[in-house]
C-alpha cells in the first residue's frame, strides 16, 4: 500500500511572492490594514447579533423621528411660530438622539476587539504573522469605525427627513453628520485602547462607557461645580432704576447708569470644560443660528450651542436692570435701553473639543499598539499569549 | 549575529510568570532536515518554550536562535521563516477554511493570486478540500487541527513549531501527519514537535529533548533511546514453560497474570540472543517485542531517576 500516492502528502512549494518584512512595529501597509479590517468585518457581517442591532437601531431612530415630527407639527401649528423653528427643532432632537445611541453602541464595537480575540486564542495567530501591531490596531479600528458608520447610515434617512422640514442651511446637515462620524470613530479608538488594558471584555467595556459617560456628564457637572471658583465680586455698570424712584408711582422710572458691586460668573474661563462634551462638539459644528431662529427653536442642539457660546463670551460689561422693571410695570418698550445686548461668541467651540478627542483617540491607538508588540515581556494579569 | 546554518538553538533559556518558573534552563538543538521531539509532562514548560521560539514571548535570560535569527531582536525576520501551530487552536469561527488560509497568507504579505493558489494546495494537503468553503465552526476538532497545520505552512517556513499537533486526530490523520512531517523534514525543514503522547513521536522523530520542570533533562536521538536498556515483552503458548525457563536461565523477569513476561534488555542484540536461547530451550515463544515505545520508556525511566 502506498499512502503517499493515495493521498498525496507532497508538500507544494509556496507561491513565489517575496516576503517584505516590515521595518518597525509602527509600519503600516494598506495590505496589512485591509487584511485585518476585512477579517473583522467578515466576522461581524456574519453574526446575526449585528444584524438585529442594526434593525433595532433603525426602528428606534425611526420611532423617535416620527414622535418628534408629531410633536413639532402640534407645537408649530400656531402660525405665529416660524416654520424655521419646526425644522430646526426636529433636526436637533433627532441628531441628539442619534448621538446618544451612537455613544452607547460605539464602545461595544471595540471594547472587546482585542481582549476578546485574546481569550478566543485568535490574537496570537495574527501577531505571529508579519502583521505589525499598528496594522492590527488600525485594521480593527477601521472595521469598527465602518460598523459605527453603518449605524449612522441607518439613521441618515431620518436625519435627512428632519432636515427636509426646512429652515436649516445645508451646511448644518453636512457638518453635523461629519462630526457624528468623527466622534463615533474616536470613541471606537478609546475602546480599542481599553481593550488591550484589561483581560476581560466586560472590564474594557465598563472603562469605555465610564469614559464616554464622564465626557458627556462629568464635563457638565465640573462646569457647574467650578462656578464658585471663577465667580468674583466686581464693580459692574448697570442701567438701573433711580434710587429715589417711588415704586407706587404710575409713571415709568427714568433709568440711569449706576456702578454696583456684584458677583460675576466668569464662564469664559471654564467654557472649555464643556468643549469636551460630545454633545457640545456635535451641536457646535453647525453654523450658529441667528438670535431670532434661536428664539423660535426648542431643540437641544441649538440650545446647547447657544449655551456654550454664551459661556465662552463670559459676563457682560454692562447690565440692564431697568428693562425688566419696565416689563412688570407695563412701561414703554419702544424706548430702547442704552445697554449693549450680550452676543454669543462667534468663536468656534468644537475645534477645541475635537482637539481633546483627537488626543484621547490617539492615546487609545498608541496604548493598543504598545500592548500588542511582541515578544511580550510582561503579561497582563489573567491573560496568556495563546 | 551570525547565521549558524538554521535550525533551532537555545542556551540557558529561562522564563518565569510571576512566581511560577515555567522554563528554568533549557538547552535545545533542532537541526534542519530532522524532526525533533519535545517531550515532557504537562506543565514542564513545552508551550512556554515554543512561544519564546515563535517570537511571542521574551525569555528572562538565555539565548535563542531560530533559523539563525534571534526572535527577540529580529522578530519579524524570524517570524517570516517560522511556522507556528499553537496547542489551543483558536479559529475565526465564521470564516471558511479557505478564508482562514487566505487571511493568513495576506498577513504574510502574499499577493492575492499566490495566496489563492497556496490555499488550494494546502487544503488538498490536509484533505480539507471538500470542506474548503464550510465555516470553521462545523469542522471537527481533528479537522480544525489539520487546518491549523495548513495555516502554519502558508508561508512555506523553514522552521516548524508544532505544539501537540496530533491531539484530536483520528488514526488516519495521524498517519498522514507523520508522513507529512517526514516529508517536510526531507525537504530540509527544521521541525520541533511537542507532545506527551510518546508512541506517536517514536515513529516521527529523529531526536528527542526531554523537559521536566522547565529544564532540559536529556537530549538524545530516538535510535539511541531504542538501543538503551528497556523492557521487552515475551509471550509463549505455555506460560508455565516460559516461567520455568526464565527461572532456570536465571533471567530476572516479571510474569504478568496473562502469562506474558517483561524482561529488561540492552538493545536489539540482547533481544536476539534471548529469543535464540528461548527457542533453543524449546519454549513455545509467540512474540518478543519492546514494551511500549523507545521514547516512552526513556521518559518513564527518567521520571524514575528523578524520584
Amino acid at each position: 500500500m502506498s499512502i503517499e500516492t493515495d493521498r498525496g502528502t507532497e508538500v507544494p512549494p509556496s507561491g513565489a511572492t517575496p516576503q517584505k518584512v516590515p521595518a518597525s512595529d509602527w509600519s503600516l501597509s494598506w495590505q496589512g490594514v485591509r487584511t485585518v479590517a476585512q477579517l473583522e468585518l467578515r466576522q461581524r457581517v456574519r453574526s446575526t447579533r449585528w444584524k438585529i442591532a442594526l434593525v433595532v437601531w433603525f426602528v428606534a431612530v425611526g420611532l423617535i423621528t416620527l414622535l418628534t415630527s408629531g410633536a413639532v407639527t402640534m407645537i408649530f401649528d400656531d402660525p405665529s411660530m416660524g416654520a424655521d423653528g419646526a425644522g430646526r427643532t426636529m433636526f436637533g432632537v433627532v441628531v441628539f438622539f442619534v448621538l446618544f445611541l451612537g455613544l452607547l453602541v460605539a464602545p461595544a464595537l471595540t471594547a472587546p476587539a482585542i481582549n476578546g480575540d485574546r481569550s478566543a486564542g485568535t490574537l496570537a495567530t495574527l501577531q505571529a504573522t508579519l502583521l505589525t501591531p499598528a496594522e492590527i490596531v488600525v485594521g480593527k479600528l477601521l472595521a469598527a469605525w465602518l460598523a459605527a458608520l453603518a449605524f449612522l447610515a441607518a439613521s441618515v434617512p431620518f436625519i435627512v427627513w428632519a432636515f427636509a422640514v426646512g429652515g436649516l442651511p445645508f451646511w448644518s446637515l453636512v457638518s453635523v453628520l461629519l462630526m457624528l462620524g468623527i466622534v463615533l470613530g474616536i470613541v471606537c479608538a478609546i475602546g480599542l485602547g481599553f481593550s488591550t488594558l484589561t483581560a476581560k471584555t466586560s472590564g474594557s467595556a465598563v472603562l469605555t462607557y465610564l469614559t464616554v459617560g464622564g465626557l458627556s456628564v462629568l464635563t457638565l457637572v465640573l462646569f457647574g461645580l467650578s462656578v464658585p471658583l471663577v465667580t468674583t465680586t466686581e464693580q459692574v455698570r448697570t442701567w438701573d432704576v433711580p434710587v429715589d424712584y417711588d415704586w407706587e408711582d404710575t409713571e415709568p422710572p427714568e433709568c440711569e447708569w449706576r456702578i454696583q458691586t456684584q458677583e460675576v460668573f466668569h464662564s469664559e474661563r471654564t467654557w472649555w470644560l464643556l468643549a469636551a462634551n460630545p454633545f457640545v462638539i456635535v451641536a457646535d459644528a453647525q453654523p450658529l443660528a441667528g438670535t431670532e431662529e434661536f428664539e423660535n427653536a426648542a431643540d437641544p442642539l441649538t440650545l446647547i450651542q447657544y449655551g456654550v457660546r454664551y459661556a465662552r463670551t463670559g459676563p457682560a460689561a454692562e447690565q440692564d436692570w431697568c428693562g425688566d422693571m419696565w416689563f412688570s410695570n407695563g412701561g414703554d418698550l419702544t424706548a430702547d435701553p442704552p445697554v449693549e445686548e450680550q452676543q454669543p461668541s462667534q468663536s468656534l467651540v468644537w475645534p477645541w473639543g475635537l482637539g481633546i478627542y483627537v488626543m484621547l483617540g490617539a492615546g487609545g491607538i498608541v496604548t493598543a499598539v504598545r500592548r500588542l508588540r511582541i515578544p511580550v515581556h510582561r503579561l497582563p494579569k489573567g491573560t496568556r499569549v495563546a | 549575529m551570525t547565521d549558524d546554518g538554521g535550525g533551532i538553538r537555545t542556551r540557558g533559556v529561562r522564563r518565569a510568570f510571576g512566581t511560577v518558573h515555567a522554563v528554568v534552563d533549557v538547552e535545545l538543538e533542532a537541526r534542519p532536515g530532522r524532526v525533533t521531539a519535545l517531550v515532557g509532562p504537562n506543565g514542564s514548560g513545552k508551550t512556554t518554550l515554543l512561544l519564546m521560539l515563535a517570537g511571542l514571548l521574551t525569555p528572562d535570560a538565555g539565548e535563542i536562535r531560530v533559523a539563525g535569527l534571534d526572535p527577540v531582536t529580529r522578530g519579524r525576520a524570524a517570524r517570516a521563516r517560522i511556522g507556528w501551530m499553537p496547542d489551543v487552536f483558536g479559529t475565526w469561527e465564521s470564516l471558511t477554511a479557505r478564508e482562514v488560509l487566505l487571511t493568513v497568507a495576506a498577513a504574510y504579505r502574499m499577493t492575492a493570486d499566490d495566496a489563492a493558489r497556496r490555499a488550494v494546495e494546502l487544503l488538498d494537503l490536509v484533505h480539507l478540500t471538500e470542506l474548503a468553503d464550510a465555516p470553521a465552526h462545523v469542522l471537527s476538532r481533528g479537522q480544525k487541527q489539520r487546518l491549523g497545520l495548513a495555516r502554519a505552512l502558508v508561508h512555506d517556513p523553514d522552521v516548524l513549531l508544532l505544539d501537540e499537533p496530533a491531539s484530536g486526530l483520528d488514526p488516519r490523520s495521524r498517519v498522514d501527519l507523520r508522513l507529512l512531517v517526514r516529508r517536510l523534514a526531507a525537504a530540509g525543514k527544521t521541525i520541533l514537535i511537542s507532545s506527551h503522547v510518546l508512541t506517536e513521536l517514536d515513529e516521527m522523530a529523529d531526536d528527542a529533548v526531554f523537559l521536566s520542570q522547565g529544564r532540559t533533562v536529556r537530549s538524545q536521538s530516538v535510535d539511541d533511546a531504542a538501543a538503551e536498556r528497556r523492557a521487552w515483552r515475551i509471550a509463549a503458548l505455555s506460560p508455565r514453560l516460559l516461567a520455568d525457563w526464565l527461572t532456570t536461565a536465571g533471567i530476572l523477569a516479571q510474569v504478568d497474570t496473562d502469562g506474558t513476561a517483561l524482561v529488561e534488555l540492552d538493545g536489539d542484540e540482547a533481544a536476539v540472543a534471548l529469543l535464540r536461547d528461548a527457542v533453543a530451550a524449546d519454549v513455545p515463544v509467540v512474540s518478543l517485542s519492546p514494551a511500549g515505545g523507545a521514547l516512552e520508556q526513556a521518559y518513564l525511566r527518567l521520571e524514575e531517576e528523578r524520584r
